[in-house]
């Protein structure tokens, strides 16, 4: 009896240590002239499947091109990647890391905030500095500006940008129906109106995670708040509050939208379904981000779809914005034994052939001004691109203390929230706000 | 307790065998919660070469007294109290109640039993979308159930309160396999003796369950509490995939995690907050010690009575 | 009215009210664990576009291609003998152990067994600690290491707890009769005791192995090399942060069950026929 046991402990032990010995094969590179060290560059990225399958082909032609480097590329849930990046950085386990909202940095009028993630791994001297790297040029200077750069030193290269203020609307609907295409938020109301009285649903929407409703109705806090990073400061001063007449409107104006234009039951819809139940064509419009088009051609619609900038405003001239931010991007860990191939890897993931190659994959509005996105989605929010602006929540660090209704969302409404009555859910708002603004004065 | 099997040297052969199993336990999970309790007094990041300070108490004062997020912290403690009382008592109550019917010589109990385990085998993340689906508003299954009555509901979308319901249901479906299991292997420990003398006697169900089955279940009943009581208490993942981060649903378990994983929203710049998220365990963790305690006590007073 | 409800009466009367009692209630609650569980099969069988224009439609495409491509995309041939590997070895570890903790606590055979078992109990309450367990393997030399994962699953209170409860059940006198007969300890325990436990025991081992088996935070931190990932490190192929492939994602997840599935219909005959009609003394 105790033989077995021990027998069958030693062979428990002896099979895990095998697998631990057959680790991953550095490839050899062929004996060319000096053959250079085989290195092995690991790659941390997050899920995104349209990324991934890119990067796997461009992994494959970079190892092609140089025999002696093996890219070892993990995938990791968006939702782990802060906490993989950490431990990988401190296992000296990784090499090229992604950095997924590359955002604004703390500003100094923002008391007692704890730094975001991506500058407290700068400050933890984490990331390598980019700033003398030649393929930084590639990139737009506002670009290496906004989302990658530190003190006056680049760490990353950001490689797409999305935007979530715009509205998805079925062509065929808006033809058949004889409904013009809203520019203004009054045409909007009307839109509506025209739709529900020929008993079509007017708009969906992922309402279950909440977060789809509040973007969804960006172009209502854009349309007052054009200056988002203004707004931020201003709010943090105390100069903007969220009951305040202007406010006010805008919460007016987010009542009608929750209550009024997205159907009933878009409650429980999860925002991964909602692209679909607007591909089944029979629903008019749909309040969803750029990363969307890919998931409503996904479901195969059999009509034709545009994508213009919610009018939140009645006058046309303040709808012609596209907010929106920052996606993905790439940075180095600052000890990594291969330098030399990491930053090879970056540069030629730059070269401009394979950039636009990417950005088609992906369906990020490109940051490579040489770039153009190629696809339905892409030309439709070409004619707004001019006016890109960064969204309010990129910016936007919570003070400490501040309630959890302190954020200018749409879902506080009913039937997706509690609340019904705009100024006294403004008050609520403002209110938690506040408590985190006098706690850490 | 009288020990037989050797004297002298011999008398350590139990606390040898005992030793490897108590330094696991001691290196893998006391040992990091200790590191725990110790960083929740500091303002580490967790990162690798980021400085670390001793703050004293100040991720607590965060945590419990500051500003409108320690009300609303507070309000996910209660939360999570209630989320605690009915899954515990429905949970233990239906375990119980199916495994006694389970135990009976009835055909296909099999077939039951594995469909009552089934979502415990599928793991949280199923468990969610499967419930999404099943509680679909438009068109899902119940929806169309209530069609038939002329009602309808948002179901996980709905007002805080129905949300925060669904989940205790789908909380009970997904855990309820594992009480019953319990109370089947325990139920295996109560000779068919009884049960006979007890037939003999023209004993009425409710008379043989309360005066032979549900003493003599003791042990389970002790298992069972414990890890339903605790379990509840710590549960975060049917939150995450069935209602994510939503104002008014909270129970500290999920905000420990959305605060561990950098996932609270509202602002999308989260930040690495060890220390702090280690503060939110800690109380969580004294919340769990103090009422596991009070539970441990009485069961262990309740065994020494009915057991002896 | 009492005599017919008996539970255990099975035949005698022409219509045994307490038996169809029972079986009203199963079946209720069978129909809703089958209705929820019915959605994934039912996921399963649906092409992904048909499930993103109506999610909770009836499958009527039937498409079994979906278990070929989810068993192809989430690298099944290769990670499923890891998973295997884990679990086995993990679960036989911890059981092996677990019975040596929870014996001689619940017998009272060492001294302080009381406050050994509160500090398993406490074990139940610890608060997670990702990081400093994290920093702890990674000093150890166990990060990206087979044998450090392994050793984060051999501990587990929960199954100290059911095991020392149960084996208050057994009687004592058992232990000292065997000891009479020149028993030892360790054997006294691998050859008698373990039988008599049989019930706890598989339940211990089927809440385990499924515990190790569904693990995706773990090998998502501990295993980096993807020669050592297991199956639930492949099934992200499917998710995504702009949406998830949920056909292939159920299919997946049909198939990764189907291991633990086989596990409890084996092990559930022990945990429900451990012990027959007084072969112990209550």
């Amino acid at each position: 009896m105790k033989k077995t046991l021990f027998s069958l402990l030693a062979l428990v032990v002896i099979a895990s240590l095998s697998l631990a010995a057959c680790g991953p094969a550095a490839t050899q590179g062929p004996a060319a002239t000096p053959a250079p060290a085989a290195v092995t560059l690991k790659v941390l990225v997050h899920q995104n499947p349209p990324m991934v399958a890119f990067m796997e082909a461009f992994n494959k032609t970079f190892q092609e091109k140089h025999p002696n480097i093996t890219v070892d590329m993990s995938v990791v849930n968006a939702g782990d990647l802060s906490t993989v990046s950490q431990t990988r950085l401190a296992a000296n386990d990784v090499d090229v890391v992604d950095i997924f909202g590359f955002a604004n940095a703390a500003q100094p009028y923002m008391k007692k905030v704890d730094a975001p993630n991506w500058q407290q791994l700068i400050e933890a001297g984490l990331l390598m500095d980019l700033s003398d790297q030649a393929f930084i040029k590639n990139y737009d200077e506002a670009t290496i500006k906004d989302a990658g750069s530190y003190n006056g030193k680049v760490y990353a290269i950001n490689l797409g940008r999305v935007s979530y203020s715009g509205i998805y609307y079925n062509k065929d609907l808006f033809a058949a129906n004889n409904v013009k295409v809203p520019t203004t938020w009054s045409e909007l109301v009307a839109a509506c109106e025209a739709f529900k009285a020929a008993n079509i649903a007017c708009m969906t929407a992922g309402g279950k995670d909440g977060w789809p409703i509040f973007v969804g109705a960006y172009g209502l806090i854009g349309a007052i708040y054009p200056d988002q990073a203004g707004l931020v400061e201003g709010l943090w001063n105390g100069t903007i509050k969220w009951n305040d007449a202007k406010s006010l409107e805008m919460w007016e104006k987010m009542q009608i939208y929750a209550r009024d234009m997205i159907e009933p039951g878009a409650s429980g819809i999860p925002g991964d379904g909602a692209p679909g139940r607007f591909a089944s064509g029979t629903i008019a419009m749909y309040p969803g981000g750029t990363w969307n088009a890919p998931a409503i051609d996904e479901a195969k619609p059999s009509f034709k779809w545009g994508f213009i900038p919610f009018p939140g405003s009645d006058n046309a001239e303040d709808n012609k914005y596209l907010f929106g931010k920052y996606d993905q991007g790439w940075a180095v860990a600052a000890n990594t034994p291969n330098k030399e191939a990491a930053l090879l890897y970056l540069s030629e993931f730059s070269e401009p052939a394979n950039y636009q190659a990417f950005a088609n994959a992906v369906g990020f509005i490109p940051t490579q001004p040489t770039a153009k996105l190629d696809t339905a989605i892409g030309a439709e929010v070409a004619p707004y691109l001019a006016n890109f602006r960064v969204g309010y929540e990129q910016y936007w660090i919570a003070p400490k203390g501040a309630g959890q209704f302190a954020n200018p969302w749409a879902s506080y409404f009913k039937p997706y929230g509690t609340d019904d009555d705009p100024q006294v859910l403004a008050d609520k708002v403002q209110a938690d706000l506040q408590a985190g603004l006098d706690a850490v004065k | 307790m009288n020990y037989h099997f050797g004297r002298g040297w011999a008398r350590w052969t139990p606390f040898l065998l005992l030793l490897p199993g108590l330094a696991a336990y001691f290196v893998i999970a006391l040992g990091p919660s200790l590191a725990t309790a110790v960083y929740s007094f500091t303002d580490a990041s967790g990162l690798k070469g980021a400085p670390v300070r001793w703050v004293g108490f100040d991720n607590y004062q965060e945590f419990l007294f500051m500003g409108r997020a320690s009300v609303d912290n507070l309000n996910a403690l209660g939360r999570t109290l209630v989320f605690c009382f009915f899954v515990t008592v429905i949970q233990f109550g239906l375990g119980l109640f199916v495994a006694v019917i389970i135990n009976q010589n009835l055909k296909g109990r099999n077939i039951f039993r594995t469909l009552y385990f089934m979502p415990v085998i599928l793991g949280a993340v199923i468990q969610g979308l499967i419930w999404s689906l099943f509680l679909y508003p438009l068109g899902g299954p119940l929806a169309r159930v209530l069609e038939l009555f002329g009602t309808r509901s948002e179901f996980l979308g709905g007002q805080p309160v129905e949300a925060f319901a669904w989940v205790i249901v789908v909380q009970i479906w997904a855990n309820m396999g594992t009480t019953m299991i319990i109370f089947l292997s325990g139920l295996q420990t109560i000779s068919t003796d009884y049960y006979e003398a007890a037939r003999i006697d023209g004993a009425s169900p409710w008379q043989v369950f309360t005066n032979i089955t549900w003493p003599l279940l003791t042990p389970s009943v002790n298992t069972n509490l414990t890890l339903n009581i605790i379990g509840s208490l710590q549960a975060w993942q049917l939150f995450l995939v069935l209602l994510g981060y939503r104002n008014g649903t909270q129970v500290l378990g999920y905000l420990i995690y959305a605060t561990g994983f950098g996932q609270t929203s509202g602002s999308v710049t989260s930040s690495f907050r060890q220390g702090y998220a280690a503060a939110a365990s800690i109380v969580l963790f004294l919340l769990v010690l103090v009422i596991g305690t009070v539970v441990q006590n009485v069961l262990r007073r309740r065994e020494a009575r009915i057991l002896g | 009215m009492s005599a017919q409800t008996n539970p255990l009466r099975s035949a005698g009367k022409p219509i045994d009210w307490g038996q169809i009692g029972s079986y009203t209630v199963l079946i209720v609650l069978a129909v809703i664990y089958l209705g929820p569980l019915l959605m994934l099969v039912n996921t399963a069988l649906k092409t992904t576009p048909s499930f993103m224009r109506d999610a909770t439609g009836l499958a009527v495409e039937f498409s079994l291609q979906n278990f070929a491509e989810a068993w192809n995309k989430a690298n099944f041939p290769k990670y499923l003998f890891n998973s295997i590997l884990y679990t086995v070895s993990a679960t036989t570890l911890y059981v092996v152990m677990a019975v040596f903790v929870a014996f001689p606590i619940a017998r009272g055979y060492v001294k302080y067994a009381g406050f050994f078992l509160t500090l398993f109990v406490i074990a139940l309450f610890l608060p997670p600690a990702l990081i400093p367990q994290f920093q702890l393997m990674l000093n150890l030399g166990l990060y990206n290491n087979p044998v450090g994962y392994i050793l984060l699953f051999v501990v587990n209170p929960i199954g100290i707890v059911i095991l020392v409860n149960y084996i208050k059940t057994i009687p004592t006198e058992l232990d000292e009769a065997a000891a009479l007969d020149g028993c030892g300890y360790f054997r006294f325990v691998m050859s008698i005791v373990l039988p008599l436990i049989q019930p706890a025991l598989a339940t211990v081992i089927v809440l385990h192995a499924i515990g190790i088996w569904n693990e995706i935070i773990a090998p998502t931190i501990y295993l980096t090399s993807k020669d050592y990932y297991p199956i639930t490190r492949g099934l992200i192929v499917f998710q995504g942060v702009y949406g998830s492939n949920w056909p292939l994602l159920a299919a997946a997840v049909l198939m990764l069950t189907f291991p633990m599935l086989v596990l409890f219909l084996f092990l559930q005959r022990y945990i429900v026929a451990g012990l027959t009609a007084g072969s112990v003394k209550g």
